[in-house]
């Protein structure tokens, strides 16, 4: 994977956490339809991990405002850079 | 003897608020929104502090809980009236209308044509909806009372399930401990988060397990 320092067992990705709840279903989708992006399930929440920038077109997701702003559960290692009416951007920190 | 539990409490008895505007109150819960009045104190006033006469009034806003009002005789008005606020208190003229609209009343209604009842009664009247929102996992119709009392009528659009409490619990402890250290943020808070979801996962599939075995 791109960014992923391999075999240091470091993170270097971003990488966010979202609740497995119906209303988080099109923001998924759009993530798994991203070749740089892995997802996995850790408990009842979804770990997103991207090779670069995580990159997500809130559009695209069907997602309404108010599913929106609250779909992140948890930032690993990973800052938000934009979460905007157009897209949601996480860096690695 | 069964052991009582912890959680004791049983909803609302009453949430109650000042009214100088009984006759629009009055209106508003009783004629516009067809709250049944349920209970009434006249009282006079004694005391050492001189005071006021008053009526106490209740609405039953459903599963008998109430909303009840104060009118005072003779009591005007605290503070700037035309200042951001309510009857209860008046706030800096630059106070942010969401940090003012933030303390409400929620009623919970079972559907969305009950909902859309309430819309209708209100819009026909003095105090129409202000705002119809889509939340996460509720539907919400509000609007301000004669009081300047924010009123939010509500109904759920799914059960709120298991793994949205253990996300709740893990929030309000994130939230705890970096509201008890410096400059709390919500880059802090999620990144602590992020460090509890991985933390308590084991406990969680373990919670599964057990649920689907019994």
């Amino acid at each position: 994977m791109g960014g992923n320092a391999e075999g240091t067992g470091a993170v270097v990705n971003a990488r966010i956490y979202v609740l497995e709840v119906p209303e988080n279903e099109g923001f998924l989708k759009v993530a798994s339809q991203d070749p740089n992006v892995t997802i996995d399930k850790v408990g009842p929440y979804f770990r997103i991990t991207a090779d670069d920038d995580l990159v997500i077109d809130r559009r695209a997701t069907g997602c309404r405002h108010a599913v929106w702003y609250s779909a992140i559960a948890g930032l690993e290692d990973s800052f938000i850079v934009q979460q905007d009416k157009d897209a949601l951007r996480v860096s690695a920190r | 003897m069964t052991e009582k539990k912890v959680h004791r409490v049983r909803g609302v008895d009453h949430i109650a608020y000042p009214t100088f505007d009984p006759v629009g109150t009055v209106r508003f819960y009783r004629d516009v929104l067809k709250f049944p009045i349920v209970h009434s104190i006249c009282a006079a006033g004694w005391g050492p502090e001189k005071h006021p006469d008053f009526i106490h009034f209740f609405f039953d806003i459903g599963n008998d809980d109430r909303i009840a009002f104060f009118y005072y005789f003779g009591l005007k008005p605290f503070g700037d009236q035309s200042a951001p606020g309510d009857s209860w208190a008046r706030l800096d003229s630059d106070t942010p209308q969401f940090f003012v609209n933030s303390r409400h009343l929620a009623i919970h209604v079972d559907d969305e044509e009950d909902l859309l009842e309430y819309r209708s009664r209100l819009d026909e009247s003095e105090w129409p909806v202000e705002m119809q929102v889509m939340h996460e996992t509720i539907e919400s119709i509000y609007t301000h009372d004669p009081n300047g009392y924010m009123i939010e009528i509500t109904r759920a659009l799914r059960p709120v399930t298991a793994q949205e409490d253990h996300d709740a619990a893990l929030t309000i402890d994130a939230l705890c401990d970096v509201a008890a250290g410096e400059d709390p943020s919500m880059d802090k808070l999620l990144t602590r988060k992020a460090e509890l979801i991985v933390e308590r996962a084991a406990a969680w599939e373990e919670t599964q397990k057990e649920l689907v075995q019994s």
